[in-house]
């Protein structure tokens, strides 16, 4: 992590496969960020996206067959501005993965308010009986509580997937 | 009944003359399927409360951080809770931002039916 005079910062590591690095890099990025901004609930939520974009890659990654070396994390930003948090994980051999990523993206991006969308989330959830696979209920509490916008990327058997969070400060309502 | 303790997730358990079972869980809930863990445990408790004719109070003002995978899983006890007519509470702690999110936007499952809902400590 490097940060200059106007509070510039940027991670960016490559990350081993095993679940428990998603705790030890959520709490890490949480206590980086705790340790430069005043800022502690936009520190919790840069670390909460960290951690489910994480979760999300290991999940549905290809880790049999695919180039470990492509699970990547990337933090970068300035202090009150937008931050961008990017996963990159390698991609299972079918289309349809991709695809549904994809469409789960646009379907978030599509209302008016995130909170709109996790709202619906939850309500298709308890709709259904059986826990479908994959919820994307990670993807729209990024969205929702993290007050972000989310970009998917895939290219060259890998998959990107971007939030970036707004942390201006808001004007008092 | 018996406290759950997984991973770094512990939830203790306590039952009040009124047969109320505070539930209050500590730690994070960071396993990649907390369903898995967490449904045989909310089983055994839905038994418990039934035996009693109890109710039950998640209280999470103490717990550092859940996954989503977590909220799928409270969804559910919520469901299951209203289908057996359980009361169900969830306590949270208003002041942590993380929190007034996550469970403010569960008041979406609050009905005028007193089984379920929500309050800050």
């Amino acid at each position: 992590m490097s940060t200059d005079g106007d509070f510039g910062f940027s991670i960016d590591i490559t990350v081993r496969n095993e679940w428990r690095n998603v705790d030890l890099l959520r709490t890490s990025v949480q206590n980086c960020f705790t340790a430069v901004f005043a800022d502690v609930d936009g520190c919790h939520a840069i670390a909460m996206v960290t951690g489910e974009l994480l979760e999300n890659a290991l999940k549905y990654g290809d880790w049999v067959s695919g180039d470990r070396a492509r699970f990547r994390l990337r933090v970068h930003g300035k202090a009150s501005q937008v931050v961008e948090v990017s996963v990159q994980n390698p991609l299972k051999g079918d289309e349809q993965h991709a695809s549904t990523l994809l469409k789960a993206v646009e379907w978030i991006n599509g209302f008016a308010k995130p909170e709109q969308a996790y709202r619906a989330r939850m309500l298709q959830i308890a709709q259904n009986d059986e826990d479908e696979q994959p919820s994307r209920l990670g993807l729209v509490r990024i969205a929702f509580e993290g007050n972000c916008r989310l970009h998917a990327k895939v290219a060259d058997g890998t998959v990107t997937v971007t939030a970036a969070l707004d942390l201006t400060p808001q004007a008092p309502a | 009944m018996e406290n759950l303790q997984s991973g770094d997730l512990t939830i203790e358990v306590a039952v009040t003359p009124e047969s109320v079972f505070r539930c209050t869980w500590k730690g994070k809930s960071n396993e990649r399927n907390p369903p898995e863990i967490l449904k045989p445990w909310f089983e055994k408790l839905l038994a418990a409360v039934g035996e009693k004719q109890g109710s039950i109070e998640m209280h999470f003002e103490k717990i550092e951080h859940f996954n989503s995978s977590t909220i799928t899983a409270l969804i559910r006890l919520i469901q299951i809770c209203r289908k057996t007519n359980v009361k169900l509470a969830m306590v949270y702690d208003q002041t942590l931002k993380w929190q007034r999110l996550s469970f403010d936007a569960l008041r979406v499952f609050e009905k005028n039916d007193d089984l379920f809902h929500l309050r800050f400590a």
